[in-house]
């Protein structure tokens, strides 16, 4: 550290390669902090669990052709019955929707009636009392509903249901002292209130997108089988036997009646499927992130190895002279070490600055959260590392110059 | 102060063995003034370079103010140079990107010595050369003459035992040339010891004691055919004009 005032006064003699070096360090790490910050993100999201036991499930998405809407309430049934009968098969429910499905029914919530604005959103999960087996939602307080209180409703009529189970967040978000159970809530502007019966530790909403985020576990189950045209299964096969209800599940209803189509894409998936597309657009972003990530350090460290190198062989005899004068190949190597570390600081300095800026920016047009310090500080610790890493090559070989070289004429 | 005894430098290549110093043998006292003189390719700077431990030698002794230093690894022999030995270079040397301070202290700082100190050996340096009043220029700012000076403050700064010049005035016209040599004079009249190579007679003269070096080897002029050889070569040369 012997060598920072020297250094820096050199340095400003080579004000461009220094300026540019050093803005490329800067620009780097304002990109780098904010593109690891969006694949951590992504990671988070895609490591959310949705509070079903994901093994041993499937789903199938059914839409009857040529039947009345009013009149596959029946089929739906007779439909779940076959299902719950095939050997393998531990449980199954018919649903509007599921966890990572992608399309729902969401609703505002209330405590009272007439209020203008809800509490907060819930998407509606229309069940009945299979729904949590199949699911393997976990009832952490209350029961589940009882067969006699399933009903089935034209969705074009539906208001509101007596009973309710919620999950622990919505409950915790609209009954922040923890009294949910027992209590009443709206679900639809003036309709009649729903008792919440059960509450569930967790079940994720349908969608996974930013606008789901802030309401993404608050969750309600109905105890209503909608009549309509679309209906979904989900089978909890038993263990280890996924592989042939994949199978034997939608031949048995075919079987049962063909005026139906199970689309051939996304019509009968595991569950591990259904994950698997849901993230597929975080999964892409968070490997392109990475690898965008990867390259510019490359880069940047190739450039620092370039300018470094050029830098030794402008300087050979300069080295040579100091080395005559009385400077160890160490005080040689620790001098371009040196001189790259101030380089670095300097460009982590406006990186730093620039990575906040460059985060206030993508707030505001694409609501991403607030970039944590943390991502700043691994950052500037990561691209000084590289900075010393890609230097000490060409360091090492302008430690390597022989004194005698301050004695060359050229 | 410097003695080298039977001292040889030999250069290898697959094909050839090159003999630069051959049985070279010198004995420098403390407080001479010493001119190293010889043709072009006589091995005069591989002496130097030699003398001040900027290369190593192949075989022979060399002790330097009483330290063999054949036997010394990289550090030690960087550690004697900033110690014990002030450079002065035909070409000057300095550093383009340093002002004149910075180039005096260079030296002091490899030493680890402390600001204050620094700060007072350079100001001292600089006054004894003359350009106290220039701390501030960059080298490129400077005459040559001012520069070899500049380059002879950053060699005294440190108080060495031993001044090595190589062709100090080389690169320096007439006039330039005798206000730097009057100044080693005067380093010397104070008691420092200098071993200054070049090939210009007059300036050896102004030495105390010449050695002549021919084919690596350090001669004795009265009885050394080659250089009665060099004389004739450089007379006829002088006459063909």
């Amino acid at each position: 550290m012997m060598q920072i005032k020297p250094i820096l006064a050199a340095l400003k003699r080579h004000k461009a390669g220094t300026i540019l070096i050093a803005l490329q360090i800067a620009l780097t790490l304002a990109i780098v902090c904010n593109a690891l910050f969006i694949i951590q993100q992504r990671v988070d999201r895609l490591s959310r669990p949705t509070g079903m036991i994901e093994t041993d499930l499937m789903a199938i998405q059914n839409r009857w052709v040529g039947i009345d809407d009013e009149a596959t309430a029946p089929l739906v049934k007779a439909d779940i019955q076959i299902l719950r009968s095939l050997p393998g098969v531990e449980d199954a429910v018919s649903t509007n929707s599921f966890p990572l499905r992608g399309g729902g029914w969401s609703m505002g919530v209330r405590l009272n009636p007439t209020a203008k604005k809800p509490i907060t959103q819930t998407t509606l999960y229309f069940v009945d009392d299979h729904a949590l087996p199949t699911m393997g939602a976990k009832l952490i307080a209350g029961r589940n509903f009882r067969a006699d209180e399933v009903v089935t409703i034209d969705p074009k009529v539906f208001e509101s249901s007596p009973v309710v189970i919620i999950t622990k967040a919505l409950a915790d978000k609209v009954f922040p002292d923890g009294s949910a159970l027992g209590k009443q809530i709206y679900i639809t502007e003036g309709a009649p209130s729903s008792t919440v019966i059960g509450i569930v530790e967790r079940l994720q909403v349908p969608w996974n997108g930013n606008f789901a985020n802030k309401f993404e576990g608050n969750s309600t189950l109905l105890p209503i089988q909608l009549s309509g045209n679309f209906s979904a299964y989900l089978i909890r096969s038993k263990p280890g036997q996924l592989a042939s209800v994949l199978k034997a599940a939608p031949a048995a209803l075919f079987k049962a009646n063909r005026m139906r189509v199970i689309p051939s894409e996304r019509g009968v998936r595991t569950y591990a499927d259904v994950r698997e597309q849901a993230y597929k657009s975080d999964r892409g972003m968070a490997i392109l992130m990475g690898i965008i990530c990867v390259v510019l350090l490359a880069i940047t460290a190739a450039g620092i190895v370039g300018l470094t190198s050029f830098w030794v062989g402008q300087r050979r005899k300069q080295i040579g002279v100091r080395r005559a004068l009385g400077a160890t190949k160490h005080d040689i190597l620790s001098y371009f070490l040196t001189e790259n570390l101030l380089i670095g600081i300097g460009g982590v300095v406006v990186g730093a600055m620039l990575a906040v800026g460059m985060n206030l920016w993508l707030m505001q047009q694409f609501e991403m959260a607030r970039l944590s310090p943390v991502y700043v500080i691994a950052g500037v610790i990561v691209l000084l590392l590289l900075g010393q890493g890609a230097v000490l090559a060409p360091a090492m070989r302008a430690a390597r110059v022989s004194p005698v070289e301050a004695t060359r004429s050229v | 102060m410097l003695k080298m005894t039977h001292l040889s430098k030999v250069y290898r290549t697959e094909v050839v063995e090159t003999y630069a110093l051959r049985d070279f043998n010198i004995d420098v006292k403390e407080g001479e003034f010493v001119a190293v003189t010889g043709p072009s390719g006589s091995g005069k700077t591989t002496f130097l370079t030699i003398a001040g431990l900027l290369e190593t030698f192949t075989g022979g002794e060399y002790h330097l103010d009483g330290v063999e230093v054949s036997h010394l690894n990289d550090n030690a022999r960087s550690k004697i140079r900033n110690e014990k030995i002030g450079f002065i270079f035909q070409a000057f040397n300095l550093i383009p990107d340093l002002n004149v301070f910075d180039n005096v202290e260079v030296p002091l700082r490899y030493r680890g010595m402390k600001s204050a100190e620094r700060k007072k050996r350079i100001m001292e340096s600089l006054e004894r050369v003359g350009l106290a009043s220039r701390a501030k220029h960059y080298p490129a700012e400077l005459s040559g003459g001012q520069q070899q000076r500049v380059a002879i403050a950053r060699a005294l700064a440190g108080s060495p035992r031993l001044l090595l010049a190589d062709e100090p005035t080389g690169n320096l016209d007439t006039q330039m040339a005798r206000s730097v040599l009057e100044l080693l004079e005067e380093i010397h009249r104070e008691g420092a010891t200098i071993v200054m190579v070049t090939h210009d007679p007059e300036l050896a003269a102004r030495a105390q004691r010449n050695v002549h070096v021919i084919d690596g080897q350090v001669v004795d002029l009265a009885e050394d055919p080659r250089f009665h050889a060099h004389v004739a070569q450089v007379a006829e040369a002088t006459h063909g004009r």
